[in-house]
């Protein structure tokens, strides 16, 4: 009896060793060995990566820090002693630890990561349609490819990374001409694969397309002064007819001129009732206070106000002044007497929605038409075609103007170096506080003199570039060098 | 019944006497007065034993030839009687009280004290039961060397962070711990008034039993079995009390943070704000309206029985207790049954259960005491109106108060932890036991904000509601042989098994808003918003297995010459297929020098034992799946004209395949002295603990994109040094003994493998700056920045010295360690260790007729605290007053900053915010009365006790903090204080126990 018992469970006992105990199927998720396998899932990862574009780091908080608030546009915002770390970049005392550079550092290259996880992989998924594979590489290379180009004009010489697995975690910065043959051949790649805006279904509204990449790569030709370069590219786009301006400027940043005639290439935004499709884009800059429940940041500089032609209607659709009516009618803006002169960027406000303000809804224009005119017209001029130029400064002009005779006449004069103050003055006023105006000040090299003129603590030869974030020179052992000026 | 009892025990002695011929010997156990019940009888060299009944009698029947008997009993000398034909064998068995010859609970087994090759400490109910306590940890705090107990926080119901001889993982820490058999990963959830005693397993030749778990150390917890005499025996034990928070924070007053303020505005080339500073007064205490005087109380009733085939034990326990933050609670119901039955004479069964039922409240307690730091103190708490006042105007921070009014998340935690198990003798010496535990928990979470609006930046437009449930279930199956035998002088016994556990959990979540009401029956899913339904569902508490084949042999020649071998091989689904399993030896040598015929120390020297242990153990803590890559889901982007969300999901967190166990190889030393007839004891034991292939998360650079992989990274020692010392006492009615312990300890890393051979951690501040560096030479979790070296006074100075950045005059200035001329990341150093070079226990108490005194004392030396809160710049944030000390112009401060919004390196880190987080403690101090015997045998009690105990009465500490106890995470986060720890309290209880 007793053998019976001990012989039972301990032969029970071993059986269990034939058992299972030790595998286990991870739950809950795919793993990456299972992963693209076909084309949804293709898809999927490269809608990761547009994920990523509506981050906080990548188009939210930092970002504004690194284009408006630290530009002669506008000033940090908010109440004194808030997000000090924007202040500092606002006064260029910003170090390499600041929360600006690190934050779109490492939100750039979560980003740039997720693009060569897909790049990498989608050629191997087993049968997928051919067309769709090509398209979602392209658009994966679109995108890595925008990553990189702000981060290059953002810190210059970058590490550049174009598998998802690299052999060594310890690198040094690229030169800046290898990143920009980089950033070239991915969009010149996404140029030619991506179909047309008008090409796309429906439903993929919002997708990179082949006029959105040639913009882009007009603007790396006019960053790197390759100016024939950047005009031929931006007038095949200009003639290819996808795109036109909207009638009236007021009419871009609303619902109705999201992904519209204008539109080149938008961060989609959602408002969801479950949230999980906004950005905090339109909350971080929204009106603080009772009003609007945004935060206030990223205010309209005086110089900027200083810098609209009188009477240049634009002027009112880009900033919202206390006491204004906001554009939805619903409130009026309170004063609020905890911020020095409050005003606010009135393209990021959006109507009301569900979710609260953390689930902003609108989309954020990365790249619209008016943007793509002016590069032609900057371009021509510069390649001494200052009769095309002036047809397409002037369009843009009409098209602020409106059916106003009085205000914002067209600019007829012919000399170069007029012609050229012409067209960064009308792109200033024309993209104010949509985040260019920063490297259009360090592509045209007088962010010294624009900035000091301002009484701003500048310091040529440093203040162009921004530090290498302390913590990834740190981690990669020194290998990563810093910029010029810049110490921890 | 005792009748039939009896027959049917003579019955079954005649049954076994057909079987062979057999003798059966029968005796009384007592202790000198009373009888002793349970104790535990054996026919030496054979299987026969039995238990001793209520009356302390045993009835044994004994192969022909068997020459002796053996006793044991928990916490009594083990005693050997020759039977010498007799066939009455009465015993007296004293108690153990200089805890020589006690039987100790060790892995998978017991052992005497003396026979130990391995560092063992043994803490008893009796010790336990000093002061009332609300987790076993708390119980545990100081009482053994070697042992460092830290509270997580001052939370009610809040656990305990336990660290067996230092930190020797980058990772979970924590020892094993295994109750009645069952082998757990918390012990929060025991009622300590449930517990016999603990062991805790310190060395190799102890711990190499638990292998691939054993590295962090083992702590065995056994919990009280059926004893009791007579008719049985039926106890309570009740306490109330009152707890405060035990310290506060020394925080800037309305007057002086107006005072500020308007330095901060005139440096800022600002007009002042406030006019008249002074007319502010006071102000504000936000300290004072957010902690409270709360109650703490317990209630337990125990019913114990037994008899000569068994016993049982059935407790229940109601524990409940407010926070010192308003709004938090917690409230435990325990219920215990432990019951054994011998169903033949070589077949017992038995079951250990304990069935918990849980609620807390609102243990969520960061926002509101960050709030309380940082709301301004000009800002009245609430208007004439009543309602809260705005502090986001002043000082851009909510409003402490009304977090605290709005908090809603309430927990409620059911689990079930037991163990059922057989024992078969068989053969001569042979015994099989079979144990299958099973801990089974599910909770119940409940998160709700109600719409309010304090101001713009602390408002809810929609409620929301959230709901979480989960459970998690482990079972482990043990099934182990048991050999003991004694040739002549040569004892052997030893031991071998088989093992497998098994652990998954899952939640489901969901959550609505727009719940129709605030009131608490209306918080249901059903009544919110069905287009604002999510819902989420995952694994909870990790899944893994298993498998494990043991073996233990011990050999002693005549108590004299002691030999442990034992060895363990672990598989574990955490790793991959090619680092799947671990073997873990040891080897134990011991010599009880003072029974040697040589030995003549006399009284004096009573007893000298020395013992060594060499052994490699196993830590494999690093949850699920960490060697596959996974896909993280719901990375989804909008599409299309009618913006549809489209899926998206991709790798973020990278995988190491060739993950492999961390191996710690352990070397202990001990010597174990008695003097003066072993009324002091002194053990010392000397250990060094060398861990390889650490597990951990090492940051890698962001630039990757992807969260950094679990690697088999560094090489890590510990090694130190444990002293006991204990004093007993007794004279006539008067009686005391003191004890202390000590454990000074060195934590050093001695590699980092792979790239560069150094890492950064510790998260830190506003720019997230690292403030710990993994280095060889540091300890884990070294701080790690600039030494202040004064502040910039002057134009000379900044002329003079050299600047971190660009600087001006009130800025920090930091010293140029290299002296190279410039002040770099270079001229950063070691600025302090979070782990303590020295942890000491000091236990008391004195005895005299029926009233006792008993005190605990706890302390810790050598470690610094990296008081992140302060590491904030000037603002409109309220803040310390240590921000008094401030430079306003030359020669006025040489140690803190100007104050402006624009200073440079105010959050770097650097030894500003360094401090010594030495202390001590007076951890409980309690008297009590005993009602003499012939008093409370006259209101028919065996034993009525009154106490009044107070426990962190008093603390002697450098720290500024509330606690300086400061562990809130990781090993390269521990000791850094961001200010969001529950404070701990301090608790005057009131209590009795009895009997009858």
């Amino acid at each position: 009896m007793k053998y019976g018992i001990v012989a039972l469970i301990l032969s029970l006992s071993l059986l269990m060793g034939c058992s299972d105990v030790l595998e286990r199927t991870p739950q809950g998720s795919i793993t990456l060995e299972n992963f693209f396998k076909d084309g949804e899932q293709a898809e999927q990862s490269i809608n990761a990566v547009y994920n990523q574009l509506r981050s906080f780091q990548v188009h939210v908080f930092p970002f504004i820090g690194m284009t408006d608030i630290v530009s002669d546009d506008a000033e940090k915002g908010s109440v004194p002693g808030d997000a000090n770390y924007l202040q500092e970049l606002d006064e260029f005392t910003h170090g390499p630890s600041n929360n600006g550079p690190t934050g779109v550092w490492a939100g750039y290259y979560d980003g740039i990561f997720r693009a060569n996880l897909a790049i990498e992989r989608i050629p191997t998924v087993p049968e997928m349609d051919e067309d769709l594979r090509a398209r979602l590489i392209a658009e994966a290379r679109f995108l890595r490819g925008h990553y990189y180009f702000n981060l290059v004009r953002w810190f210059g010489d970058v590490v550049l990374i174009t598998t998802p697995f690299p052999e060594t975690n310890l690198m040094a910065r690229a030169p800046l001409e290898d990143v920009y043959a980089q950033i070239i051949s991915d969009l010149e790649f996404a140029a030619s694969v991506l179909p047309e805006k008008s090409e796309y279904a429906a439903k993929d509204l919002g997708r990179a397309t082949s006029g959105a990449a040639k913009s882009l790569l007009a603007k790396v030709a006019l960053t790197r002064g390759e100016f024939a370069n950047a005009a031929n590219l931006a007038e095949e786009v200009i003639n290819s007819n996808e795109y036109a301006l909207l009638p009236t400027y007021q009419g871009i940043f609303t619902q109705a001129g999201e992904n519209a005639s204008e539109s080149i290439f938008e961060v989609q935004a959602a408002a969801y009732e479950t949230g999980g499709g906004g950005t905090q884009y339109n909350e971080v800059q929204g009106v603080r206070g009772a009003t609007n429940l945004g935060w206030g940041f990223n205010r309209p500089s005086d110089d900027l106000i200083g810098a609209f032609e009188l009477g240049d209607p634009r002027r009112e659709a880009t900033i919202l002044y206390v006491g204004e009516i906001l554009p939805d009618g619903s409130n009026v803006v309170q004063p609020n007497p905890d911020i020095v002169n409050p005003r606010f960027n009135q393209k990021a406000f959006v109507v009301d929605h569900p979710g609260g303000n953390g689930n902003g809804p609108g989309n954020i224009r990365i790249f619209r038409y008016a943007d793509l005119i002016l590069i032609a017209s900057e371009a021509l001029n510069e390649t001494g075609r200052q009769a095309e130029a002036l047809v397409y400064l002037n369009q843009i002009r009409a098209r602020a103007r409106g059916t106003s005779t009085r205000f914002l006449p067209d600019v007829t004069t012919t000399d170069q170096g007029q012609l050229r103050a012409a067209i960064l003055r009308e792109r200033r006023v024309e993209l104010a506080m949509e985040q260019h105006r920063w490297f259009d000040l360090v592509r045209t090299n007088r962010a010294a003199s624009v900035m000091k003129a301002l009484g701003k603590n500048f310091v040529e030869g440093k203040h162009e570039l921004f530090p290498i974030p302390q913590g990834d020179i740190e981690l990669s052992l020194g290998l990563l060098e810093q910029n010029p000026g810049y110490v921890q | 019944m005792q009748k039939r009892l009896l027959i049917f025990f003579a019955f079954f002695t005649l049954l076994c006497t057909c079987v062979r011929a057999q003798t059966t010997i029968s005796g009384t156990v007592t202790d000198g007065t009373d009888a002793l019940i349970g104790v535990s009888v054996r026919a030496i060299g054979t299987t026969s034993g039995t238990i001793t009944d209520i009356d302390g009698k045993y009835s044994l029947s004994v192969p022909e030839g068997t020459e002796a008997l053996g006793f044991t009993y928990l916490g009594y000398r083990e005693i050997k009687e020759q039977i010498a034909g007799r066939t009455q064998v009465d015993i007296l068995m004293s108690e153990a009280t200089e805890t020589l010859n006690e039987v100790v609970v060790v892995g998978y087994g017991i052992q005497q004290k003396s026979d130990l090759t391995g560092a063992v400490a043994v803490v008893d109910a009796q010790e336990l039961m000093d002061i009332p306590t609300q987790n076993l940890g708390q119980a545990l705090q100081g009482k053994v060397s070697g042992l460092q107990i830290i509270p997580t926080s001052g939370a009610p119901g809040a656990g305990a962070i336990f660290r067996i001889r230092g930190v020797g993982t980058f990772g979970d820490a924590s020892p094993l711990f295994v109750v009645d058999g069952m082998i757990l990963s918390d012990i929060d959830f025991i009622n300590p008034a449930d517990v016999a005693n603990v062991s805790v397993l310190k060395d190799a030749s102890a711990t190499a039993i638990y292998g691939a778990r054993g590295a962090n150390g083992v702590l065995i917890i056994t919990t009280k079995q059926g004893t009791g005499g007579g008719d049985g025996q039926v106890s309570v034990s009740a306490y109330t009390g009152t707890q405060e928070v035990s310290r506060r924070l020394d925080l800037l007053n309305a007057t002086e943070y107006a005072t500020i303020v308007n330095e901060i505005d005139a440096n800022s080339g600002r007009a002042p704000r406030y006019a008249d500073p002074e007319s502010l007064g006071e102000g504000t205490d936000w300290q004072d309206l957010i902690f409270q005087t709360a109650p703490i109380s317990s209630v337990q009733l125990s019913f114990q029985g037994g008899g000569d085939k068994g016993g049982f034990n059935l407790s229940t326990n109601y524990f409940s207790q407010q926070g010192i933050i308003d709004g938090s609670g917690f409230d435990r119901l325990t219920v215990r049954l432990n019951t054994s039955r011998s169903i033949k004479s070589w077949l017992r069964v038995g079951l250990n259960s304990s069935f918990i039922y849980s609620k807390s409240d609102n243990q969520n307690a960061g926002g509101i005491l960050q709030g309380a730091y940082r709301a301004d103190p000009i800002t009245e708490p609430r208007d004439s109106l009543g309602n809260f006042g705005d502090t986001s105007l002043r000082g851009n921070s909510g409003n402490p108060l009304a977090t605290q009014f709005y908090n809603y998340n309430k927990g409620q935690d059911y689990r079930g932890v037991g163990s059922a198990y057989l024992e078969a003798d068989f053969l001569k010496h042979f015994t099989f036991r079979s144990n299958f535990g099973l801990d089974f928990s599910a909770g119940f979470n409940r998160r709700f904000s109600p719409v309010f609006f304090v101001s713009a930046a602390q408002q809810n437009e929609i409620n929301d509601l959230n709901l979480t449930s989960s459970y998690q279930r482990n079972w482990l199956w043990e099934n182990t042989v048991d050999y003991s035998n004694d040739f002549g002088l040569h004892h052997v016994d030893g031991l071998v098994g088989i093992t497998y556990q098994d652990q998954f959990g899952e939640f489901v979540s969901g959550g609505r808003q727009r719940i129709q009401g605030s009131d608490p029956s209306l918080l249901y899913l059903g009544l919110g918003d069905q287009m604002t339904a999510t819902n989420g569902n995952g694994i909870n508490g990790g899944t893994f297995g298993v498998e494990s084949f043991l073996g233990r042999v011990n050999y002693n020649y005549d108590g004299r010459y002691l030999l442990t071998v034992s060895a363990r091989s672990d598989g574990s689904s955490r790793f991959g297929a090619n680092f799947r399993r671990g073997f873990f030896p040891s080897v134990g040598l011991g010599w009880n020098i003072s029974r040697e015929g040589f030995w003549d120390g006399g009284e004096l020297f009573s007893r000298m034992k020395i013992r060594s242990s060499y052994g490699v153990t196993g830590n494999d803590r690093i949850g699920q799946d960490r060697f596959t890559a996974l896909v993280n889901s719901g990375l989804n982007a909008v599409f299309g004209s009618d913006e549809a969300l489209n899926i998206g999901q991709t790798l973020q967190a990278l995988a190491n395949p060739n993950l492999r166990w961390e191996e710690t190889t352990q070397f202990d030393f001990g010597i174990e002295m008695g003097f003066l007839s072993n009324r002091l004891l002194v053990d010392v034991d000397f250990f060094d603990k060398v861990t390889d292939g650490l597990l951990y998360r090492a940051p890698i650079p962001d630039y990757i994109g992807a969260t950094e992989p679990f690697q088999n990274i560094a090489k890590v020692v510990n090694r130190g040094v444990e002293l006991n010392i204990n004093w007993r006492e007794t004279a006539g009615k008067f009686s005391y003994s003191i004890g202390g312990n000590a454990t000074f300890l060195d934590n050093e890393i001695l590699s980092i493998d792979g790239e560069g051979g150094e890492f950064f951690d510790g998260g830190f501040g506003i720019g997230g700056v690292n403030s710990t560096r993994g280095v060889k030479g540091y300890p884990i979790g070294g701080f790690y920045g600039y030494e202040l070296d004064g502040v910039f006074q002057n134009e000379d100075e900044l002329g003079t010295f050299p600047q971190l950045g660009q600087q001006v005059i009130g800025d920090l200035r930091f010293r140029d360690r290299n002296g190279d001329g410039e002040v770099t990341a270079a001229d950063r150093t070691l600025l302090g260790s979070p782990i303590p070079d020295l942890i000491i226990g000091v236990n008391g108490s004195i005895r005299y007729a029926g009233v006792d005194l008993n005190f605990g004392l706890t302390g810790q030396f050598g470690n610094e605290i990296l008081n992140a809160k302060r590491a904030s710049r000037f603002g409109t944030y309220n803040q310390e007053t240590f921000f008094l000390d401030r430079f306003n112009g030359e020669g006025s401060s040489n140690t803190g900053p100007l104050a402006t919004l624009a200073g440079q390196n105010v959050e770097t880190v650097s030894s500003r915010y360094i401090e010594s987080g030495n202390y001590i403690r007076l951890r409980s101090l309690q008297l009590g009365y005993t009602l003499p015997a012939d008093i409370s045998q006259k209101i028919r009690m065996q034993r009525f006790r009154v106490y009044v105990n107070g426990t962190n009465l008093l603390t002697s500490q450098e720290y500024s903090g509330y606690n300086p106890e400061v562990y809130p995470g990781g090993q390269f986060s521990s000791g850094i204080d961001r200010g969001t720890l529950y404070p701990v309290s301090r608790i005057v209880t009131f209590g009795l126990d009895a009997s009858f």
